[in-house]
C-alpha cells in the first residue's frame, strides 16, 4: 500500500533520473571516450549487471574484498545461491581476461561501459548508481603499459571536454615496502596508515616516535615522503635524494621512468605525484594513479598496476561519470528543424541525413512559427526551406 | 596558464581559537582586511594581504565542511572536528599547537562513586560528538547512546537527561562548576592546518608553498615557547 501523501517523484537516496540534455550528454560522453580507447587497440566486454556473490567478492587480493559490503545482494530462486549486483566492474573484466580469453595473445586490451551500483554513497559521490568506463591491460610488465594506461585515460577526458585534467601518481607498493621493514603489529600498523592517509607529519612522528623506532631508516624516510607531494619532476627529485631500501629504490625508479614517459607522451598534462596516497590502492602494486580536474571536487578516475587472479601482470583505469560529467559545461543545444503538419516523412529525411535533428508538428491548428518556437525548435520549414523560427534572418 | 585561476579560499573558525591563530597567520604573510577586525562588520568573506587569498569565517565545526568539500582549499580546524566527521577527502598534515585541550567523558561524582565501567553494555550520553562517542565506546564493547546537543552539554546529567556526557576539556574549571568529574580521557586535540585533497593535487605548487610556511609558523612559535 502506498501513502497518499507519499510523492511519486522520490526517488531512494542516491539515485537519479537523468533528463536532456545531460542524458545524451552522458551517452555521447561514453561513446567519445569508448571511441578513444578503440582506436588504441582496446575491445569492448559487456559482463553482465549480476553474478553469483562469489566471483563478484574475489579472493580478497584483487580488491573485491573491499568492496564486499558496497554490493546489494539478492537471493537467486533457480540456483538458490547468492547473488550480487557489480560495484565495480574491474573485478568482471579481470575473470574475463584470467576465465575465458585466457588463450587469447597477451598483452590482451579490453575495455567496458556499464552501470554499478553501490550500497552507500560517500560524501562527494552521493550517487549510488553511476557509469564506469574504464579499460584494462592484461599481461604487459613493461613501463610503456603504465604510460599508455595513463596517457589514454588523459587524452580521452580531453577530448570528452574536461578542462585540464591533472594526474596524481601514487605508489602503494613504496609505503607498503617501507611499512614491511619497519615491522610493527597490526595495531600500530593501522594507525600509521591513518596518520599517513590524513598526511598528519605531526602524528606520524609521535607513533614513530612511541615505538622507539623513530631513527631508524625506514622511519626516517617515512616522515620524509610525507612532506613530498607535488609537481612530479619535483617530487622525483626529492624521492631520489631519501636514503631507501633496494625494493623501495626500485619503485622511485618504476615512477620516474612513467614520469618520463609521460612527459615525452603528453608535454603539456599536468603531473603530479604523492608516493604516500593508499586509500582505495590496497590491492595494488605498483604505479597507481588518480585523476582530478581543477575546479571539480573529487576523483574523476583512478587506476593502476595489479596482478590478476591468475597471477598475470595488469594495469587499468576506471572513469567515473557522475564526476565527469559535473566537470563538463551543461551542452549547447543543437539546430532542431520544425517541419510543418503533413510533411512527407522522406522530405525530413533530406534534412535529417544533412545533420538536422526534426521536429514533426502533430497538428496543422495554429502558427507554425508559434509551434515551432513553442517545441523549442530553432528552425522552421518553409517552402522546402530552413528559416529562422523567430522570422530573423538565417 | 591559459586561464587565470580561482582564489584560493582559507578557512577559518570563528571564537576561541581565532585569536590564537592569527599570529600565525601574520607569519606565513596573510593579513586580513580591516574589516576582517571590526565586530561591526557583516561580511563573511574577506579579502587579504596575498591578492590570490581570501579567508571565510566559520563556525569551528563547519571549517572541516567547508575544505572537505573543496567550497574552501584550506583551513584551521581541531582535531576533534576532523575526527569527528573523519572526511576522507581532507588531509591535516600540520599540527599547528594551538587550541589545545582534550575529548573527555565526565559525570556528577555521585554516578562515580558508585559506577563500575566494567559492566556496562549501554550507556546514555550527551554530546556535541556522536560519532567519536560511539566509536569510543563501541571499541570498547559498549553501546553508546547519543543525545546530540549543540552546547551547554555540562548542563545535562543535573537535569536527568543523561548521566554520562562527552565534550572538551581545558582547564576543567566548567565541569568542576556544573559539580562533574572528568572519568576518561578519550583523545587529545588540537588545531592543525586541514587542506582539501583534491585542492593538493590539482595546484600542487602553490598548495605545498602554504603547507611549507604554516609548518615553518608552527615550528617557530613551538621555538618560542
Amino acid at each position: 500500500m502506498t501513502d497518499s501523501s507519499e510523492n511519486r517523484a522520490l526517488l531512494p537516496a542516491g539515485l537519479h533520473d537523468l533528463l536532456p540534455p545531460r542524458a545524451a550528454q552522458e551517452a555521447a560522453t561514453i561513446s567519445g571516450i569508448m571511441d578513444a580507447f578503440r582506436a588504441c587497440g582496446y575491445e569492448q566486454v559487456k559482463p553482465p549487471l549480476v553474478e553469483f556473490e562469489s566471483t563478484l567478492v574475489g579472493n580478497g587480493t584483487n580488491g573485491g574484498g573491499s568492496l564486499a559490503g558496497q554490493m546489494f545482494r539478492m537471493m537467486d530462486p533457480v540456483s538458490q545461491r547468492m547473488m550480487a549486483v557489480r560495484a565495480d566492474i574491474t573485478l568482471q573484466v579481470a575473470r574475463i581476461a584470467e576465465a575465458r580469453l585466457h588463450d587469447e595473445p597477451r598483452p590482451l586490451r579490453l575495455s567496458y561501459a556499464g552501470q554499478i551500483l553501490r550500497v552507500r554513497g560517500n560524501q562527494l559521490r552521493p550517487e549510488r548508481q553511476f557509469a564506469q568506463v574504464g579499460l584494462e591491460l592484461v599481461g604487459a610488465e613493461d613501463v610503456s603499459a603504465d604510460v599508455e594506461v595513463v596517457a589514454l585515460a588523459a587524452e580521452a577526458l580531453v577530448a570528452a571536454g574536461v578542462q585540464r585534467p591533472t594526474v596524481d601518481l601514487n605508489s602503494p607498493a613504496l609505503v607498503a615496502n617501507i611499512l614491511e621493514q619497519l615491522d610493527l603489529d597490526e595495531a600500530t600498523s593501522n594507525d600509521l596508515r591513518a596518520a599517513l592517509d590524513r598526511k598528519d607529519e605531526d602524528a606520524t612522528g609521535e607513533i614513530l616516535r612511541s615505538n622507539g623506532i623513530a631513527f631508524s631508516d625506514a622511519a626516517k624516510a617515512l616522515c620524509a615522503l610525507i612532506e613530498t607531494v607535488g609537481p612530479a619532476d619535483e617530487v622525483i627529485a626529492e624521492l631520489k635524494e631519501i636514503s631507501l631500501s633496494a625494493g623501495a629504490r626500485a619503485e622511485v625508479e618504476r615512477l620516474s621512468e612513467v614520469v618520463a614517459g609521460l612527459h615525452a607522451a603528453l608535454p603539456n598534462l599536468g603531473l603530479t605525484l604523492d608516493p604516500v596516497e593508499y586509500r582505495g590502492f590496497e590491492y595494488h602494486t605498483g604505479v597507481s594513479f588518480t585523476l582530478f580536474a581543477e575546479g571539480v571536487r573529487g576523483e574523476l578516475g583512478r587506476g593502476g598496476r595489479y596482478i590478476t587472479g591468475a597471477g598475470e601482470a595488469a594495469t587499468g583505469v576506471s572513469l567515473y561519470m557522475d564526476s565527469i560529467l559535473r566537470a563538463l559545461p551543461a551542452p549547447i543545444p543543437g539546430d532542431r528543424l520544425f517541419l510543418p503538419y503533413g510533411t512527407p516523412f522522406q522530405d525530413g529525411a533530406t534534412f535529417r541525413d544533412a545533420g538536422w535533428t526534426t521536429v514533426a508538428a502533430m497538428t496543422s491548428e495554429g502558427d507554425v512559427g508559434a509551434e515551432a518556437i513553442r517545441l523549442g525548435c530553432s528552425h522552421l520549414l518553409v517552402d522546402g526551406v530552413p528559416a529562422k523560427a523567430d522570422g530573423s534572418d538565417t | 596558464m591559459a586561464t587565470k585561476t580561482e582564489k584560493l579560499i582559507l578557512a577559518l573558525p570563528k571564537g576561541r581559537i581565532l585569536g590564537e591563530v592569527m599570529p600565525l597567520l601574520a607569519h606565513v604573510g596573510i593579513e586580513p582586511e580591516a574589516a576582517f577586525n571590526d565586530p561591526k562588520s557583516r561580511l563573511l568573506r574577506f579579502e587579504t594581504s596575498v591578492p590570490d587569498v581570501d579567508i571565510i569565517r566559520v563556525r569551528a565545526f563547519d571549517v572541516a565542511t567547508f575544505v572537505a568539500f573543496g567550497a574552501a582549499h584550506f583551513g584551521v580546524a581541531g582535531s576533534d572536528v576532523i575526527m569527528e566527521f573523519d572526511y576522507p577527502e581532507l588531509y591535516a598534515p600540520i599540527d599547528l599547537g594551538i587550541g589545545a585541550c582534550r575529548l573527555a567523558v565526565a559525570a556528577p561524582q555521585s554516578v562515580v562513586a558508585v559506577d563500575d565501567p566494567a559492566r556496562w553494555s549501554h550507556v546514555r550520553v550527551a554530546t556535541k560528538y556522536p560519532n567519536m562517542t560511539e566509536r569510543y565506546f563501541a571499541r570498547r564493547g559498549v553501546q553508546a547512546e547519543c543525545i546530540k546537543l549543540n552546547g551547554a552539554i555540562e548542563l545535562a546529567p543535573s537535569l536527568g537527561l543523561c548521566r554520562r556526557i562527552v565534550d572538551l576539556v581545558s582547564t576543567g574549571s566548567t565541569l568542576k562548576a556544573n559539580g562533574l568529574v572528568e572519568i576518561e580521557t578519550i583523545a587529545e586535540i588540537s588545531s592543525r592546518l586541514v587542506v582539501n585533497r583534491a585542492a593538493l593535487k590539482t595546484r600542487a605548487t602553490e598548495m605545498t608553498g602554504w603547507i611549507d610556511r604554516f609548518r615553518d609558523a608552527a615550528q617557530e612559535a613551538r621555538d618560542v615557547a
